[in-house]
């Protein structure tokens, strides 16, 4: 914990620079409410607030969302993703649940690997879903996709329904990343693994700063010329400094009931794999 | 947009529960929505993509 309060304070000025406009809305809506707050990006709102904000963010965003990480990453997502792949190594007929799973990069990818198999993708968003439904993978793999919009905190399936859960980039978004994890737990069949994809804190401190004059600098330019929205990457960049590191996150995963849970770290600790077994 | 409009899977229908209550749904083919009589709420399919939001489910009267 103490290692995401030194990061918080590390970014105050990054705050007051960008964040003049939330914050004020932030506080108006501290005064108005007295429940449970949580992180929008830098900006501390009530947990009621979240979801509508963070569908906000991938409504703007939907339709480039697949240039804009291509842009951000240089192309380095599609390494990470294919890495979680090598982790997982999906097995044919195997029933895949795929949150926050947006344009459908994950289950793509999965179904290629089986061979045969099933993937649910399910996304608070529904641009993002119809988005990815667009795409050409999706009509060739259409007997093997559903679509479906839903809350990784209150999912609408059964216990004991999925071989695989993953979540790609998707859970510094959930209000209560907890309650995530302990939903993955419920829908896994016994043996069903768990894999999450994560921008994590970099554990070398240099890289870090170097990490943030671009993440902070750079990241919501490029959005605001590509996507023409600053706003909703710059919460991109905030959300992914405020989500704690990787020891701490190993420990949300044991804490969910998840079994032989390790992570490994992709390009340095930008972005870490986190995986866990129901037994 | 010239995309065929998207009817929902009555197959989606095997494994989606309510996400209030994780009993099973009614599907209204003439509202679109799919019902949960133990929450009371009916959640709408929209272009074929069932919305399983709490928010967005309608109030059953």
């Amino acid at each position: 914990m103490s290692r995401s309060l030194g990061s918080g304070a590390h970014c105050i000025g990054a705050l007051a620079l960008y964040k003049k406009g939330q914050a004020k809305e932030t506080t108006s809506a501290m005064t108005e409410n007295s429940g449970k707050t949580t992180h929008f990006g830098f900006s501390e709102i009530q947990e009621s607030e979240k979801a509508g904000k963070v569908q906000g963010v991938f409504n703007s965003v939907a339709n480039k969302y697949d240039v804009m990480n291509d842009a951000m990453s240089m192309g380095i997502h599609r390494i990470w993703k294919d890495a979680m792949m090598d982790w997982l190594a999906p097995r044919p007929g195997q029933k895949l649940l795929d949150v926050a799973g947006g344009t459908g990069d994950i289950s793509f990818r999965f179904l290629k690997r089986a061979g045969r198999g099933h993937a649910t993708v399910l996304d608070l968003t529904e641009p993002m879903l119809t988005e990815g439904r667009k795409r050409a993978e999706a009509a060739s793999m259409a007997d093997s996709l559903d679509w479906v919009v839903g809350d990784a905190m209150a999912l609408p399936f059964e216990d004991n329904t999925f071989d695989v859960y993953t979540i790609s980039f998707g859970i510094r978004n959930v209000t209560v990343p907890q309650q995530a994890l302990n939903e993955a737990y419920r829908v896994l069949r016994p043996g069903g693994r768990l894999m999450v994809l994560e921008f994590n804190q970099i554990p070398n401190e240099m890289m870090q700063k170097v990490y943030d004059l671009y993440s902070f600098n750079i990241i919501p330019r490029m959005g605001q010329l590509i996507a023409g929205d600053k706003d909703s990457y710059q919460y991109l960049v905030e959300s992914i400094r405020q989500f704690p590191d990787q020891e701490t996150f190993l420990g949300m995963v044991k804490k969910a009931g998840f079994e032989n849970a390790k992570y490994r770290n992709l390009s340095m600790g930008i972005a870490c794999l986190h995986s866990g077994w129901k037994i | 947009m010239t995309d065929a409009p998207q009817v929902f899977d009555r197959r989606m229908l095997e494994s989606l529960v309510c996400p209030e209550t994780h009993t099973r749904l009614e599907y209204d083919a003439e509202k679109q929505e799919l019902v949960s009589k133990a929450a009371n709420l009916a959640f709408p399919i929209r272009d074929g993509i069932p919305v399983m939001l709490r928010d967005e489910a309608r109030v059953l009267d």
